[in-house]
Parts: C-alpha cells; structure tokens; sequence
C-alpha cells in the first residue's frame, strides 16, 4: 500500500484496548533472589495469575477496545489473533476467542504467531485484507475489524529472556471512518539466525547472547522496515514511536537508524512497567501513547505529553524481520473545523497498564507454575470435554435463559423453570456480568478438591462466592440469577454478602491436557481505577 | 397401611480401621442388631435395603447384594440406596415402606462407608462428588465450602456468631465422650472449638465433621412379628424431600426446604409436633446444619437457634437434647452408614439402653437425614414402649 491508494477508503483505528495483569515482579526484588540485575531499562514485569493466559488477557483486551470504540462484538466483521505463545501450539485460539468475546462464528478469523513481529504483520494483513474487500472494514456487511495481540513469553529460569518477561495484550477496533488512519505499511526481512527463538515444543524462549550482532539484526530489520513505508519519517514527525521491546534499552538503539528523538520511542514504549510482552509490546505501546494526557484519566502519574496524532508502530521478529505501520490522524471535516483541537486524543482507549498487586520472587515462580505440581493422583470432578463444550455459551458469555412461560430468569438455561417449574423451554438472555454476593467462603490452602490443587499450589486460598447476576437489562432489571463463581483479587479475602462483582474471562481448569475457560468475578470496588 | 416397627439395631464403632473391609464392617452392625432383636432370625428376613455412597469406588457396582451375601442373607433381595450422606435414611425409609406395604414381614435397612483408607487428596475428590458438579463444584468448592456459603449467608441475616457453632461443637463432643463408638470420643473446650484451623471461612476444623469408617443396620418389622420381640420402637412418622442439588439453585440458602418438608410429613404422619420430641439425632455434618435443622425441624423460629444453642436446651440434660451419640460431629461421618445409625441411637434411647448418655423419660426421638447440601433429606419420628 502506498499513499496514492488513497482514493480508496483506508482503515484506521476506532478504538483501542489494553490489558496488562494486576501483578508484577519488581526488578528489586528480581535482583535480591538472584544477586544480579535484572532485564536492562526494567523496573518491574507483570506476571499473569494462575487462572490467566494468553487467551484471557486477550478476551480482556479485546473487550475493552470494543467498548471504547463503541462496537458491539456481534457487529465484527473479521478478527485478527496473534501471540506468540497460545495456550496450545496446535489448536484454534482465534475460535475460542471469537467465543468469548461473543463474536459472530462465520467470522473470518485468522491467528497470527512464529515470531514477536505477529501483532504488526495481523494489523497489516487485518488491513489488506478489509480495504480489498467489497465489504470493507465500515459500515458494509463486513463490520468493523477486530485485531488482539496477547503475549506472554518465558525463558529458562536463570536466562536473561525470564528476566524480562511480562504478559499482556492489546486490541484494535478498525473501521474505515476511523480517526487514525493507517497511512502506510512497510516490511523487511533478512536472516538473523539465534537472535531469539523458541524450539519445537519447548516452553522457553532463547538466543544465542552475542549482543552486538543482536543489536545490528534489531536495528537492521527495525530501520529497513521503516525505510520501506516509502514515507519520509521527518514528514509523519511520529509522536510517538511503538517497537518491540525485549528490554527497556534495545528501542533506543533504533533511534539513530530511524532518525527520530529517544523521547518519542519513550513515548511509544511501557517495557519498563510490563517487561517484554512480545507480539503485543508496541501495540500496548499504541495504547499509552494514545492515551497520554496531561491530566491523565486514566490513573497513571501524568507525564505531561499530550496524546499522540501520529504513530510509528513497528514489530520485531528475532531470526530476523520487521513490519512497520505509519499511522496518523485523519484529516476529517470535525477535525478542520476550527473549534477542533489536537490536545484531546483522537482515538478512544480503556487501557490497564499498570499492576497493583506487587509479588515477591518465589511468589511469581509459583504464579507462573515453575516451582509447583500438577493434578494429584486420584483425579479430580470428571466432566466431559462434550458436557463442557454444551455449556460454552453460559461459561464464555453467561447466556441465560428466559423462561418462554414466565419470563423468570434460569443459569445455566436447562431443565424446569426454577420459579413456574414449566419444561417449555428458554429464550437467550445474555448477562452483563455485574452482581451481588449472596454467600461466600475462602477454600484455604490444601483444602481444594484436586482439580483445584495445581491453581491453588500457585495462588493459595480463593473465595467462592454464590452471586446474584443482574439481569440483561444490569442493575435497572428487577431480576436476577444467581450462579457460583470464584472470586478473583479479593483484597479483603472472603468477600462481603452485599458486595458488588462483575465478572472477568478466566481459566477455570485444566484436565486431559484440555483448559476449560470460563468466568470468574472482581469485586467492583478491587477493580483498577 | 399397617404400622412398621424397629425391633433390632446395631452399629460398628466409627473411626479409622485398616484391619476392617466395608463387608466386616457391615457384618458387625448387623450381628449387633440382629442380637438386639429378640424373637427375629436371620432367615426371617424379606428384603435389604443398603444405604452407601461408595467413597473409594471400592464396590459401586452391586454393594448391595456384596454386604447382604457375605452376611449370609443368601438369594434375599437387596437394593442399594445412593442420595449422598442421606442413603442410609432413605434406605431405612425403604425398608418401613416395604413393611407397610405389606410386602415384608421384615426388612433390613443399613448402611456402610469406608473413607479413611485412601490419600487426603482421593479423599478429597470424594468428599466433593454430590455437590452439583457441573457449575458449584467447579468454582473450586468443596463440601465444607458449600455449607461455609450457607454459614456466611445465615451470620449475615441473623444475630448470629461464629461462636455459635464452636457452642454445637463442645456439646457434640460432651456427648461423644459418654459414647464408646464415637469416632472423636473426647470432649473439647469452648476455647479448642474457636481457635481451630479455617478449613472454609467461616467454618474451622472444630465446625465439621470427620471422615470415618462404619457401618450400622436397622431391622424393621411388621406388627405381628414386633410384638413377640423384646424391644420394638413405633415408625410414628417417616417423611422424604428433594431439594435441587446446587445451593445456587435454591430458594433459600439460610434454610434446607428439603429437611423442613421431610419434617413437615413425618410430623403429618405422626400426629405429633416439635413440641412431642424428646431427643432428636439431626444431620450436624457441619455445625451450621445443626442450626439449620432446629429451624427446619420447627424446634424454634428462623434466626432463633443460636438463642436455643446459647440456653443449653439442646444439651443432655436440657429441654430437648440434640445427638445425643455425639452426632455426625463426635461419633462420626462414614457417610452411607450415618442415617441407619441415627436411628440405631434413637433404638437405644427409646429402649432406656444408652448408658451414661440416656436422654431421661425419653418415649419420642426424631432422626433427621441429609444428603450434600440438602439435595436429599430424611426424617424418621419414633416412638419408644408402644406394644
């Protein structure tokens, strides 16, 4: 694509979402296990909890970039995943994405990964692919496009990769009306062999550790990239610039090649709060640069830039490639009317980029499962795969049912009325998420049946909590149904009847190597400002 | 329908056995009660009725006609029973059914259960097995979290404290003490009883019951034969109700409707009420359903039983004494035993038999049966010194 395509309606972004987990491993206490420092340019990594992984983190950022932009996900037209560790190398995560979001199931979905470059080649497939179509990314049958980007990378437990490693995911909403258009995208690529890789069926990502032919292949593939977009950087004047980040110094190496101000990659860069989040670190970068403000809304110390307008965002693969993606704000007829200012941003962002639960190292290596056990013996509840699956719709998305008779409402949406007792049948209800806690306990640690005993080994003691849901229409509906449910970041442990939760995508367990999603709840009051 | 009677009953001793099988366990109750009933022989037996919810998955298949066989009940018909920690209840139900129906002349009810010789981790998936599974097991809860949720419920709606369960713990352990087939024969202090272990907040180690091993076995008998028996203990009443398996399902989570309807039709049957009852064995698998079941059982109004706990009524001695053997809580939970050995208790104290634990002038006893979190519920009024 170059810029004399521009006849044709462009895709650009209409909202973006970010999700970085609640906890994080402060790089002191990183240095006080291990008597060394820890990634370079981090100061803490976020580490995803028990119940979280790649898909979750993208559920939870896919569903707040839908609601900033103000798309229902029935409305999406196609959906762009991309991480470069799925909870299983082989299987369809896109899917399962796609279900929990609620996204309609004859949506093209296309599932990117291979190398940390993932996130930038699904936004610039994600954008060929809606501007070529008849639909389009608009308002045609196509809809709207979703692109995630979730990662969570390892490495060997003394490696420098384990260092820095965070979890986190971002998303975008795409229409072709969008304020920020993407203006052009440019790709290079040219071998680097050992610069970072992962084997077959290994778990941990690697390199070979010879730093400065790193540093070239980073440099080398970042800057051919760019030069690739076929626009003068000068001329786009990006205020901010989004790269790959395996650590908090290796961006700034690219500064010279790309001709740009290290304050502008600061700009575009968050590795120093979240460690390397791989596929998804300049897209969680989008999301800060974006929502800078000078009095920032969204709780973070007020940096004093004003959002971005215009943005380089630029993946990075190891082995070694790049794609580049110009993107700027759209000369629109708001935007040249006089009352329209550039201090505000642009594009809507609901972004949690920063942990507040602070863990200590040996906390994090539970966390993460590296120092605990699996199942014990003896098996844990049976419920079969296909018993799981029919629940799906309740699990991923809390469908409940609508008694066709009387109109009370019943979870999960199966046998008799539970007010009239008529087996004539239920109609979807789908519950927004909030409720109120009916009853509670905390299951202490060593008390959990056996399927629990691997999560419980990693996070300790969880409540549980029977919550009454609100009805479809939330609190203004005067029903409400209640189902059980784990209670997740509970400051004050076992929560209070009364209190408010909403809920959150969540592993519920795994069992024949098969990790069943489903939904757990946040106290309202515990959820990050 | 004609009257049934319980002319026999016997138990095992509960606690932890690995010299025992569930099929010796079985055997001891049933010698025990078949040596109680005077004037009934083995061959005189109809029909067995197992109460037995399989912890272990030693026998799933057919443990019915494997107790019954090796007690030498050879070629007599035997069903088993599976409603959870109320099997046996409702297998001692079957056997009055069957009496007056008229289809035997004499049934045998019993239960077995062998839970201690597995790792805590089996144990564990057991114990989990008749909550609902789909949706309340798999938020992590286990059994005693379920009746922690119901706990957290009832000390938000009433004047209640946790307090109140140490309370129905000391007195279950004064009485298990006095009996010498408790399980957890000893007796604790107020002080043991609140400073134990959060096993699921807000319930301690001290506020639940332990896992036994056990049997126990009831003879039930017409009229004809019970009145040429030594002993015979009237069936006033028998009342049965279900209840939806997940708590999350239910109506209410500060009252267990099964237990107030099976209430509701055995006081119907008997022609008597609360009031009637001298002793009662209730369902304490946690100190909260204790609370539960003297509101259930009408023995005082909604919110009122930690008032009946705090005025010691329901201690030996009292107005109303409660478990009496010690309960679910001291003498024991080898689930699929714990209905048929309710009324081997109330067998006892109607008959003047219970030793240093004799409820005094005790002519009416109430047994009262629960299965999971109240999926399935059980009461029995019996009436001593009616032939």
């Amino acid at each position: 694509m170059s810029a004399d395509d521009s006849a044709r309606a462009t895709p650009g972004i209409a909202g973006v979402g970010a999700y970085v987990p609640r906890l994080s491993l402060p790089a002191s206490a990183y240095r006080e296990a291990w008597g060394k420092g820890g990634a370079p340019g981090v100061e803490r990594v976020a580490v995803a909890d028990a119940d979280e992984d790649t898909l979750t983190m993208a559920t939870e950022a896919g569903r707040r970039a839908l609601d900033a932009a103000g798309v229902d996900a029935s409305d999406i037209g196609h959906l762009a995943f991309a991480t470069t560790t799925p909870p299983n190398d082989e299987e369809e995560s896109a899917v399962r994405l796609v279900s929990l979001l609620g996204v309609a199931p004859s949506v093209p979905t296309r599932q990117f990964g291979g190398s940390t470059r993932a996130g930038a080649v699904a936004l610039a497939a994600t954008v060929e692919a809606t501007r070529d179509s008849d639909a389009g990314a608009g308002t045609g049958s196509g809809g709207p496009a979703l692109v995630v980007v979730a990662d969570s990378p390892r490495g060997a437990p003394e490696s420098d990769e384990a260092a820095g490693a965070g979890a986190g995911a971002a998303a975008l909403v795409l229409t072709d009306d969008a304020p920020l258009a993407v203006d052009a995208v440019g790709e290079f690529g040219d071998p680097a062999p050992g610069t970072r890789f992962r084997g077959f069926g290994s778990a941990e990502t690697e390199s070979i550790g010879v730093t400065q032919y790193e540093r070239d292949a980073y440099t080398r593939a970042v800057g051919g990239a760019v030069e690739a977009l076929g626009i003068d950087v000068a001329e786009l004047d990006p205020d901010a610039v989004a790269l790959t980040a395996p650590d908090g110094k290796l961006p700034y190496r690219a500064a010279a090649a790309l001709g740009v101000e290290p304050a502008r990659i600061a700009a575009g860069t968050v590795v120093s709060r979240t460690g390397d989040t791989g596929a998804a670190g300049p897209f969680l970068g989008l999301a800060s640069a974006l929502a800078d403000s000078e009095d920032d809304a969204a709780g973070d110390e007020s940096n004093g830039r004003s959002p971005a307008t215009s943005v380089l965002l630029v993946g990075y693969g190891g082995g070694a490639g790049a794609t580049a993606l110009a993107l700027s704000t759209r000369a629109s007829d708001a935007a040249s009317d006089a009352s329209a200012t550039s201090a505000t941003s642009a594009v809507p962002v609901e972004a949690d980029l920063d942990g507040d639960v602070e863990l200590t190292y040996a906390e994090a290596l539970r966390r993460r499962g590296t120092i605990t056990g699996g199942e014990p013996a003896g098996g844990g509840a049976y419920v079969s795969v296909p018993t799981w699956k029919r629940t799906i719709p309740q699990r991923h998305r809390l469908v409940a049912g609508e008694c066709t008779e009387c109109g009370a409402l019943s979870f999960p949406p199966e046998g008799a009325c539970p007010d009239c007792g008529s087996l004539a049948g239920y109609d979807d209800a789908t519950l927004p998420g909030t409720g109120t806690v009916e009853a509670a306990t905390a299951i202490g640690q060593g008390g959990a049946p056996p399927e629990f005993v691997e999560q419980q080994q990693r996070a300790g003691s969880f409540p549980v909590a029977v919550v009454a849901f609100d009805g479809p229409d939330g609190e203004a509906d005067d029903r409400a149904v209640s189902a059980p449910a784990q209670v997740v970041h509970s400051p004050a442990g076992t929560p209070a009847i009364g209190d408010r939760v909403e809920a959150v995508p969540r592993r519920i367990y795994e069992q024949e190597g098969v990790v069943r999603y489903g939904f757990k709840v946040v106290p309202t009051e515990a959820r990050r400002e | 329908m004609r009257d049934a009677y319980i002319v026999g009953a016997g138990q095992s001793k509960y606690g932890a056995f690995p010299d025992e099988s569930y099929r010796s366990l079985f055997a001891t109750a049933f010698e025990e009660a078949l040596g109680s009933a005077g004037g009934v022989e083995a061959a005189d037996i109809d029909e067995a009725v197992v109460g037995s919810l399989g912890v272990g998955g030693r026998q799933l298949g057919l443990s019915g006609p494997a107790v019954t066989e090796h007690v030498g009940l050879h070629g007599v018909p035997c069903s088993r029973i599976e409603n959870a920690c109320a099997a046996s209840g409702y297998a001692v139900r079957q056997a009055v059914q069957a009496v007056k129906s008229g289809m035997a002349d004499v049934a045998l009810a019993g239960g077995y259960e062998v839970m201690t010789d597995m790792s805590g981790d089996v144990a564990k998936y057991w114990l989990g097995v008749s909550g609902e599974t789909e949706w309340e097991r798999l938020t992590g809860t286990t059994f005693a979290g379920v009746y922690a949720q119901m706990a957290s419920a009832y000390l938000d709606a009433y004047d209640a404290s946790p307090d109140h369960f140490s309370k129905v713990a000391v007195k279950n352990h004064a009485n298990g003490a006095k009996n010498p087939k408790a399980h957890l024969g000893f007796e604790c202090s107020l002080d043991d009883a609140r400073s134990a272990p959060v096993v699921a907040d807000p319930l301690n180690l001290y506020h639940c019951c332990p896992t036994s091993d056990g049997a126990a076995a009831v003879l039930v008998a017409s009229e004809d034969v019970a009145s040429a028996c030594d002993d015979a203990v009237r069936v006033a009443g028998v009342g049965a109700a279900s209840e939806r398996v997940g708590l999350f399902q239910r109506d209410s989570y500060t009252a267990v409707e099964s237990s107030e309807r099976a209430a509701a039709a055995a006081y119907e049957m008997a022609g008597l009420g609360p009031d009637d009852v001298d002793f009662a064995e209730v369902h304490d698998c946690f100190a909260i359903a204790e609370l539960l079941a003297y509101e259930d059982l009408g023995f005082c109004e909604r919110g009122h039983a930690p008032e009946l706990v705090d005025s010691g009524a329901t201690e030996l001695g009292g107005d109303l004494p409660v478990n009496p053997s010690g309960g679910l809580k001291s003498k024991g939970h080898p689930i699929g035993a714990t209905g048929a050995g309710q009324v081997v208790e109330a067998f006892k104290q109607l008959g003047g038999r219970a030793g240093d634990r004799q409820v005094s002038g005790a002519n009416v006893g109430l047994t009262h049966n629960v299965g999971g979190s109240g999926g399935a519920a059980v009461v029995h009024v019996l009436e001593g010194g009616a032939l």
